[in-house]
């Protein structure tokens, strides 16, 4: 495997449509769980969820596909990012 | 038939080799089986974590199974240590297959969907492998059958009777004379059944054509097992009320 140390990032995530805050929220902090990412969940409401998520660059990413789509009972119209790179 | 805390066979040794693997099913759960190229066999949960493919279609790498889809790559704790798309990145712990205790004994493996199961029965005897047979029926109805056929002996010539003895819940030996075959029996789900069978004994003696003679009894076995005369009926309906 590379030495190259795996570059860090911090993303704030806006997540706009048609959410059912609960699901929504329990369903991001599982999959953040599972790629390794702390999260933060700053705002929620039934049309917008926003979220701060850290760590290696590429699990940002990742959890921004997953949760792009959100649970079943959710439907995620607009993902808005601001990143902030950090260093390893 | 219950997973329990028993060991349940998953296959012959010699069915494995290194640097392969296969897909089963234990009660309806699906695992992989595989073998790293030092000769270690594993059993894990069939399914790569991250979009759900089965690892029995992956490829072997000294100890490492990567799965077909993408190429993660899995330690021989099931922990993913590669991922080919982001070469640099270091991979979560969280990425990981579940693994199940995994163990070789009477020429078979082993496995144990609990995490304090007994011992698994020490047999120090030398086993010659004959085959895996699928049955189209219960677990049960598989150990009810074990003694519908003679067993004709090999190694003796002498007819002798056909005893069917009971080593642990999910293993039997059938024997005749100086003649012993070891079942495992693996439920693959409720309606179908592996019968995983080795002779004991020395592969001089019986590589070859002990095993074909062996061959024919098992399968004529599974055709009484599964295909059983209105006499076999009545009497597995009168043991059934029995118990």
């Amino acid at each position: 495997m590379s030495e190259l140390a795996t570059m860090s990032e911090q993303a704030r995530f806006v997540f706009t449509g048609r959410l059912r805050s609960d699901s929504f929220i329990e369903f991001a902090r599982h999959r953040a769980a599972r790629l390794g990412l702390s999260i933060d969940v700053t705002q929620m409401s039934e049309v917008a969820i926003t979220v701060n998520v850290s760590g290696a660059a590429e699990l940002v990413d990742a959890f921004e596909v997953a949760c792009s789509l959100g649970p079943y009972d959710c439907l995620v119209l607009d993902v808005a990012r601001h990143d902030r790179a950090l260093a390893a | 038939m219950s997973a329990g805390d028993n060991w349940h066979p998953v296959g012959l040794s010699h069915s494995i080799e290194a640097g392969s693997s296969a897909g089963i099913r234990l009660f309806g759960q699906e695992l992989v089986v595989w073998r790293d190229t030092s000769g270690v066999a594993h059993v894990w949960e069939d399914r790569c974590p991250h979009r759900g493919m089965k690892l029995s279609f992956g490829f072997v790498r000294g100890d490492h199974i990567a799965c077909l889809y993408h190429g993660w790559q899995y330690d021989r704790a099931g922990y993913c240590q590669y991922i080919p798309a982001h070469p640099d990145l270091e991979v979560p712990k969280t990425f990981k297959v579940p693994v199940y205790l995994a163990q070789e004994q009477g020429g078979m493996i082993w496995t144990t969907l609990s995490e304090n199961p007994p011992p698994l029965p020490v047999d120090r005897d030398q086993t010659v492998p004959l085959r895996s047979l699928y049955l189209d029926c219960s677990a049960g109805a598989a150990i009810a059958g074990l003694g519908m056929v003679r067993l004709m002996p090999f190694a003796s010539g002498a007819l002798a009777d056909t005893i069917v003895h009971r080593l642990t819940d999910t293993l039997y030996a059938v024997s005749t004379g100086d003649d012993r075959l070891l079942i495992g029996i693996q439920a693959i789900s409720d309606t179908r059944t592996a019968l995983h069978l080795a002779i004991c004994g020395s592969p001089k003696l019986y590589e070859g054509f002990g095993q074909s003679h062996f061959l024919d009894w098992a399968l004529q076995l599974r055709r009484a097992i599964e295909q059983p005369s209105p006499q076999a009926l009545a009497a597995r309906g009168a043991a059934a009320e029995m118990n």
